[in-house]
C-alpha cells in the first residue's frame, strides 16, 4: 500500500508548489487555533485571578483580537488551497491514466469490463484526494500542533509537556497504524462499488437484449445482490472508522485530563500552566479530530491506487522496440511463413502465411468468419506480434518499427469501428484532424451517406449518440468508412467495409473504391466478391494459410 | 427557467419523502448525539470546577477528574454505537432507491437516450450521495437545533449574558449558511452535469479505444479528456469557494463568542468575578456549543450533493412505469398486422415510418427489405414494445397490441437485433438467458440449430467458453450466431429478426438461413434484411423506403 500511495505522489509532482502551500496554510490555521484559546483561557484566568502566576497575561486579552480575524480567514484559505491543489493533481492523474490504458490496452477492454474501468477512472481518482486532503494535510496541521505544544509546554515543565503531547502525539499515530487493517477493508468497498457499477452498466449496454430475454428481474436480482455486497463492505469500513474516531476523542481527552491531573498534583505552583495545557489540548482535539478517520481515508486511497495501478500496469500486447529502425520510404508489405495464436494453448490462428501486397495493390481477402481476416490486420497494425516468421512494410521489418508510425502508414477500418458521442464532423476528424470541409464531404460523398447528412437539419455538426446510437446500424457503418476513408495512409485494411449496407448502397460503393483509395495499397476484407471490386489479387484464408482463389 | 424550477421542486419532494420514510430510523442515532451533548456539557462543568480549585476557589479535586474521564468512556461508547445507527438506517433506503431506479431504467432505457455511463451513474454514484443527506445531514440538523439550546441554556443558567452571547452565535450561523448557501446550491447542480458530461465521455472513448488509437488520436483525445477535467475542477471551484464561506464565517463566529467571552469574564468581570467557575464553563461551553454546528455545515455539503443528485432522479421516479394489460396466455399463433402505422424519432427528421401498412399469417415470413433508414428495424422495435407508434393501428390477432405493457408484449417474441450483445458470462449462459428453466440438453439443441456448435466446438472449453462484455473473444458473425440460439431456445409463435446474417459469409449464411428457415416455420416471422440469399430463401419479401411499403414479391421474384 505505502508504495502505491508513494507512486501517486510521485504523480503529483509537477503540483508540488500547490500542495505545499496547502498544507502550509492548515499549520497556520491550526497554530491560529491553537493561539485562541490559548489566549483566551490565559486572559479570563489572569481576569479573575489577578494573580502573579500569569505574568504577560494582560496582553493576552489584546493579542486575541489580530488572532480572531487571522483564524477564519487561515481556514477560508486553507480549504481553498488544499482543494485547488487537489484537483490539479487529479486532473494530472486522469489524463496519465488514460494515456497509459492507450499505450497497454490499444486492442480495447476485451475481458475488462467496461463499467468496472470507468468507475476505475472517475471514483478511484477522486478517492486519491483523500491521501491529501483527509491525511497528508491533516497530517502535517497535527505534527505543527503537537510540536507547538509540546515547545510552549516543554519551556515550562518538560512533564507537563508530555503528559499533554504524548496522548496527542498518540492520536497522530493512530492513521498510520490503523490503516493497514483498514485497507482491506477499503478495498472491499472499491470493488463492491465496481462490481455493482458492472452489473447495472452490463445489461444496459446490451438493453436490447435484455428486455427481449424478459432478463430484467434477474437483472434486477444482480443489481440488488452487488448492492448488498456495497453495504456490507462500507459497514465494516465504517465500523473501523468509528472505532478509530473513539479512540481519537479519548486521546484528546486524556491530554486535557493530563493538564489537569498535573495541576492537581502541583498545587498553586503549576495553576497557570495546566490551565494554558488545558485550553492547548482542547484546540488541538479539534484540530486533531479529523485525524482517526485519515487511517480509513488512507486505506481507501490504498486500494484505489492499486486498482488503478493495477490497470495501468499491464504488459503492453507488443513491446515498443528499443531503437526503432528508421521509417522506410516504401510500403510494400510481406508476410513470410507467419505463425500465430491469440493464447499460447489456443487454437493457431496462422500456420504458415505467406501474403505480399505491393504498392497500390488491391488485395481481396475472402474466407470465412473466424478464420483470422481481422487477426491478420491486428497482426498488421501491431495490436499482436506473430509467435514466429516476418511481416516487413517497406522492406523494414515490422517488429523494429515504432508502432505509431506504422499505423500512420497503414489505416483500418475494424468491424467494431465506432461512432463517439460527438458531432458527425469531430468523428469524421478523427481519420484527418485537418481535413478542409470540402474533403469531409467528399469522403462522406464516397461512402454514400453524404445526401443523408445534407439532409440533416444540423448537418456537419450533428451529434452522432453513444456508438452512433441516432444512427441505423447501415447509416453509422458509412459514417465510420467515411473515416477510414479520410486518412492519408498509404495502405488501407478495409475489414467488410460494407456490412450491414443494403445491395445498391454496397455496390455504389464498392464501384467508387478504386477512386476513393487511388494510388494507395489496398486490403479489402469481406466474405464474398461483389463482382465490381476489381481486386489486383483475390486469396482465400484456409487451415491458416492464404491461397489464390476465385471470386 | 420554469423546468429547472419543475426540476427543483421535484427534487424537494423526493428528499422530502425519503426524510419522511426514515424519521422513524433516525431518532435512536440522534437520542444518541443528545446524549453525547449532554455528557460534553456535564464535562465542561466538572472540569471548569477543577480550574476553579486550581485557582482557589472551591475544592474539586481527583475525584472530579475521575469522573471526568469517566463520562469521556461513555461518550466514545455512544458515539460508535451512533455510527452504526445511521449506518442501519442509509442501507434499507439506499437498496430500495436503487431497486426502483435501476427498475425504471430498465423500462425506458430503450427510448433513453443518455448515455449508459450517465444511467449507471444514477444508480450507483447518485444513490449513494443521497445515503449522506439521510444519514449525515438530516440527524445533523436536528443535533444543531438541540445541540445549541442546551448548550445556551446550561450557559444561562450560570450567566445570563455569556448565555445571550452564545445564543446569538448559534442563531447567527444558520444565517450565515443561508446567505452563502443559494449560490452554492445551484453551482452544486452545475458541478453535477459536469462530472456526468466528464463520466459519460470516458466511458464512451474507452469503449472506442482502439479506434482512437488505430487513428493515433489517443493523445489528442487525452488533451481533450484533460480540458474536461479543468472544466470540471473550476465548476467545482465556484461550488466550493462560496461553500468555504459559510465554514469560514463559522469559524469567525466562533473565534468572535470565544473572545466576547474572555473580554466579558476577563476584562469587564475581572477580580471580583462572582462566580469564577462559572466564567471557566462559559468559556468551555464554546466548542460544545460549536461541535454539533460544525457537523451541521460538513454535512450541508452532502445536502447539496443531495439535491443534485435529486434533481436528476426525480424526473426519473416521476415516470410512471409504463403500464398496460397482461397477457393471460401466450397464443400459439399470432396475426401481425400494422395499419397507417407512423413513427417520428426526432421531429428535425423525417419520420421513420410514414403510413405503413401490411399483414403477416401465421406460418408466414415476410422479409422487410430496402435501403438502410428505410424503416425496417422500427417496425420490429414497435413490435417488441421499445417503441410506441404516434399514430395508427398495430394488432396481434385483432387485439390493439399498444394495450398490452411492453413487457407482457415481448413474451410474444424472440428477437435478435442488428447487433447482439453478448453478456459476460460463458456462451452457454448467454443462450440459456432466452429461457433459463431450459434443460441443458434443450440450450445444446439450440446451439446446434442456430450453428453455434461449429464454432464452440473448436474452442478449448466449448460452450463454457468465457465471452467478455460486448461479446469480446467472438467474431461478428460468431455473436450473431449466439442470438440466433437464443431465438430458438425461446420458442415463441413470434420471430423477429433484424439482419441474423449480415456479419456471416456466404457459406455459414446458408447454413444459417437453413436454420432461420426451420425456426420460423409454423410461427409469424418479420424479418428485416438486406441479403438477397435471406430474401430468396425465406418469404414474401416487402420492400419498404422511406416508411413506406413499396410493394411486395414472392420469394426468389
Amino acid at each position: 500500500m505505502t508504495a502505491d500511495l508513494l507512486r501517486v505522489l510521485s504523480l503529483w509532482r509537477g503540483r508540488a508548489g500547490w500542495l505545499l502551500a496547502g498544507m502550509a496554510m492548515a499549520c497556520g490555521a491550526v497554530l491560529a487555533g491553537l493561539a485562541l484559546l490559548g489566549l483566551a483561557g490565559r486572559g479570563v484566568a489572569e481576569g479573575v485571578t489577578q494573580a502573579a502566576v500569569f505574568t504577560g497575561g494582560a496582553a493576552a486579552l489584546i493579542w486575541l483580537r489580530p488572532v480572531i480575524i487571522l483564524r477564519p480567514l487561515l481556514r477560508y484559505l486553507e480549504r481553498l488551497v488544499t482543494h485547488a491543489a487537489t484537483f490539479r493533481a487529479l486532473a494530472d492523474t486522469r489524463i496519465w491514466f488514460f494515456r497509459r490504458l492507450a499505450e497497454r490496452l490499444p486492442a480495447g477492454l476485451g475481458f475488462r469490463r467496461a463499467g468496472d474501468l470507468l468507475g476505475r477512472l472517475v471514483s478511484d481518482i477522486d478517492a486519491l484526494d483523500r491521501v491529501y486532503l483527509g491525511a497528508l494535510v491533516p497530517g502535517v496541521a497535527g505534527v505543527a500542533a503537537v510540536l507547538a505544544i509540546a515547545l510552549i509546554l516543554g519551556a515550562i515543565d518538560p512533564a507537563l509537556a508530555a503528559l499533554v503531547a504524548l496522548p496527542l502525539a498518540l492520536a497522530l499515530l493512530l492513521p498510520p497504524l490503523l490503516a493497514p487493517g483498514a485497507a482491506a477493508a477499503g478495498q472491499r468497498v472499491a470493488e463492491s462499488q465496481g462490481a455493482l457499477r458492472a452489473v447495472v452498466v452490463d445489461p444496459l449496454t446490451g438493453i436490447e437484449d435484455t428486455l427481449a430475454a424478459g432478463a430484467e428481474p434477474r437483472a434486477s436480482a444482480r443489481v440488488a445482490r452487488e448492492g448488498v455486497a456495497l453495504a456490507e463492505a462500507q459497514r465494516a469500513l465504517a465500523r473501523r472508522g468509528a472505532w478509530g474516531g473513539a479512540a481519537g476523542a479519548l486521546l484528546g481527552q486524556a491530554a486535557m485530563l493530563g493538564a489537569l491531573g498535573y495541576g492537581l498534583a502541583m498545587g498553586e505552583a503549576g495553576v497557570a500552566a495546566a490551565v494554558l495545557g488545558l485550553f492547548l489540548a482542547t484546540a488541538a482535539g479539534e484540530a486533531l479530530g479529523l485525524m482517526p478517520r485519515a487511517g480509513a481515508a488512507l486505506a481507501a486511497a490504498g486500494a484505489s491506487a492499486r486498482r488503478l495501478f493495477e490497470a495501468a500496469d499491464q504488459a503492453p500486447p507488443v513491446a515498443e522496440p528499443t531503437t526503432p529502425a528508421a521509417m522506410p520510404k516504401g510500403h510494400a508489405i510481406r508476410i513470410r511463413d507467419l505463425q500465430f495464436a491469440w493464447t499460447k494453448d489456443g487454437p493457431p490462428v496462422f500456420e504458415g502465411l505467406d501474403l505480399d501486397v505491393p504498392e497500390g495493390a488491391r488485395i481481396a481477402l475472402l474466407g470465412p468468419s473466424g478464420i483470422g481476416k481481422s487477426t491478420l490486420a491486428s497482426l498488421l497494425l501491431k495490436l499482436a506480434a506473430p509467435q514466429s516468421g516476418s511481416i516487413t512494410l517497406g522492406g523494414a521489418d515490422l517488429a523494429t518499427l515504432p508502432a505509431d508510425a506504422v499505423r500512420a502508414r497503414i489505416a483500418c477500418l475494424t468491424q467494431d469501428a465506432r461512432l463517439f458521442d460527438d458531432s458527425i464532423e469531430a468523428n469524421l476528424r478523427i481519420g484527418r484532424p485537418e481535413a478542409e470541409e470540402g474533403a469531409l464531404w467528399q469522403a462522406l460523398d464516397r461512402a454514400g451517406i453524404g445526401e443523408v447528412v445534407r439532409s440533416l437539419p444540423e448537418g456537419l455538426a450533428t451529434r452522432c449518440g453513444e456508438a452512433g446510437a441516432r444512427f441505423s446500424g447501415g447509416q453509422a457503418r458509412r459514417l465510420v468508412l467515411a473515416r477510414a476513408l479520410l486518412s492519408e495512409a498509404p495502405v488501407l485494411i478495409l475489414d467488410e467495409p460494407a456490412a450491414g449496407l443494403d445491395p445498391e448502397t454496397e455496390r455504389a460503393f464498392l464501384e467508387t473504391l478504386g477512386e476513393a483509395t487511388a494510388g494507395r495499397s489496398v486490403i479489402l476484407i469481406v466474405h464474398r466478391l461483389v463482382g465490381v471490386e476489381r481486386p489486383t489479387r483475390i486469396l482465400r484464408l484456409a487451415a491458416g494459410r492464404a491461397m489464390p482463389a476465385m471470386g | 427557467m420554469t423546468r429547472a424550477r419543475q426540476g427543483g421542486d421535484a427534487a424537494s419532494a423526493l428528499l422530502q419523502r425519503e426524510a419522511r420514510a426514515a424519521r422513524g430510523r433516525l431518532g435512536l442515532p440522534v437520542g444518541l448525539g443528545l446524549a453525547q451533548i449532554l455528557i460534553g456539557i456535564a464535562q465542561a462543568w466538572l472540569v471548569a470546577g477543577l480550574i476553579a480549585g486550581l485557582l482557589g476557589f472551591g475544592a474539586a479535586g481527583w475525584p472530579a477528574l475521575g469522573a471526568v474521564a469517566a463520562l469521556a468512556l461513555v461518550s466514545a461508547g455512544l458515539g460508535v454505537a451512533q455510527e452504526r445507527a445511521l449506518l442501519a438506517a442509509g442501507e434499507a433506503a439506499k437498496a430500495r432507491l436503487r431497486a426502483d431506479v435501476f427498475h425504471r431504467l430498465l423500462a425506458q432505457a430503450a427510448e433513453d437516450s443518455r448515455s449508459v455511463g450517465e444511467r449507471a451513474a444514477l444508480v450507483v454514484d447518485r444513490i449513494e450521495a443521497l445515503e449522506g443527506f439521510l444519514t449525515r445531514w438530516l440527524p445533523a440538523a436536528a443535533l444543531a437545533i438541540a445541540g445549541p439550546i442546551l448548550v445556551a441554556g446550561a450557559a444561562f443558567a450560570v450567566d445570563a449574558t455569556s448565555g445571550a452571547i452564545l445564543l446569538a452565535a448559534a442563531l447567527l450561523v444558520p444565517v450565515a449558511m443561508a446567505v452563502t448557501g443559494i449560490g452554492a446550491a445551484q453551482a452544486s447542480r452545475r458541478q453535477f452535469a459536469a462530472l456526468d458530461l466528464l463520466s459519460g465521455r470516458f466511458l464512451d472513448r474507452m469503449r472506442g479505444l482502439p479506434t482512437l488509437v488505430l487513428f493515433r488520436r489517443q493523445e489528442a483525445e487525452a488533451e481533450a479528456l484533460g480540458r474536461a477535467a479543468e472544466d470540471l475542477r473550476q465548476r467545482t471551484m465556484r461550488v466550493l469557494r462560496v461553500a468555504f464561506l459559510s465554514s469560514a464565517s463559522m469559524e469567525a463566529l466562533a473565534a468572535g463568542a470565544i473572545a466576547c467571552l474572555a473580554i466579558r469574564h476577563g476584562a469587564v468581570l475581572g477580580q471580583n468575578h462572582p462566580d469564577p467557575a462559572g466564567a471557566i464553563f462559559c468559556l468551555l461551553l464554546v466548542p460544545a456549543l460549536f461541535t454539533p454546528l460544525r457537523a451541521f455545515s460538513q454535512a450541508y455539503h452532502e445536502r447539496l450533493a443531495a439535491r443534485g443528485a435529486a434533481a436528476e432522479l426525480a424526473p426519473l421516479l416521476e415516470n410512471e412505469a409504463p403500464g398496460g394489460l397482461k397477457l393471460e396466455e401466450v397464443p400459439d399463433r399470432v396475426v401481425v398486422s400494422f395499419r397507417d402505422v407512423r413513427l417520428t424519432y426526432d421531429p428535425s427528421r423525417p419520420p421513420a415510418l410514414d403510413g405503413l401498412t401490411f399483414r403477416v399469417l401465421p406460418g408466414e415470413t415476410l422479409v422487410l427489405a430496402g435501403p438502410s433508414g428505410a424503416g425496417k428495424s422500427s417496425i420490429l422495435r414497435l413490435l417488441m414494445g421499445f417503441r410506441r407508434p404516434d399514430a395508427g393501428r398495430i394488432s396481434l390477432n385483432g387485439q390493439d397490441a399498444t394495450l398490452l405493457a411492453p413487457a407482457e408484449l415481448r413474451r410474444l417474441s424472440s428477437y435478435v437485433g442488428q447487433r447482439a450483445h453478448l453478456f459476460r458470462g460463458t456462451i452457454r449462459e448467454n443462450i440459456a438467458l432466452a429461457r433459463p428453466e431450459a434443460t441443458e440438453a434443450e440450450v445444446e439443441a439450440a446451439a446446434t440449430a442456430a450453428r453455434v456448435t461449429d464454432f464452440a466446438k473448436t474452442l478449448p472449453q466449448g460452450l463454457e467458453t468465457q465471452v467478455g462484455e460486448g461479446g469480446f473473444g467472438l467474431s461478428g458473425g460468431q455473436a450473431q450466431r449466439v442470438a440466433i440460439a437464443r431465438a430458438f431456445l425461446r420458442d415463441t409463435p413470434l420471430v423477429l429478426l433484424d439482419e441474423p446474417t449480415a456479419h456471416l459469409d456466404p457459406g455459414t449464411e446458408a447454413d444459417v438461413l437453413d436454420s432461420l428457415r426451420r425456426l420460423c416455420t409454423g410461427r409469424t416471422a418479420l424479418i428485416a434484411s438486406h441479403s438477397r440469399a435471406a430474401q430468396r430463401a425465406l418469404g414474401r419479401v416487402l420492400e419498404i423506403e422511406g416508411g413506406r411499403a413499396l410493394g411486395q414479391r414472392m420469394a426468389g421474384e
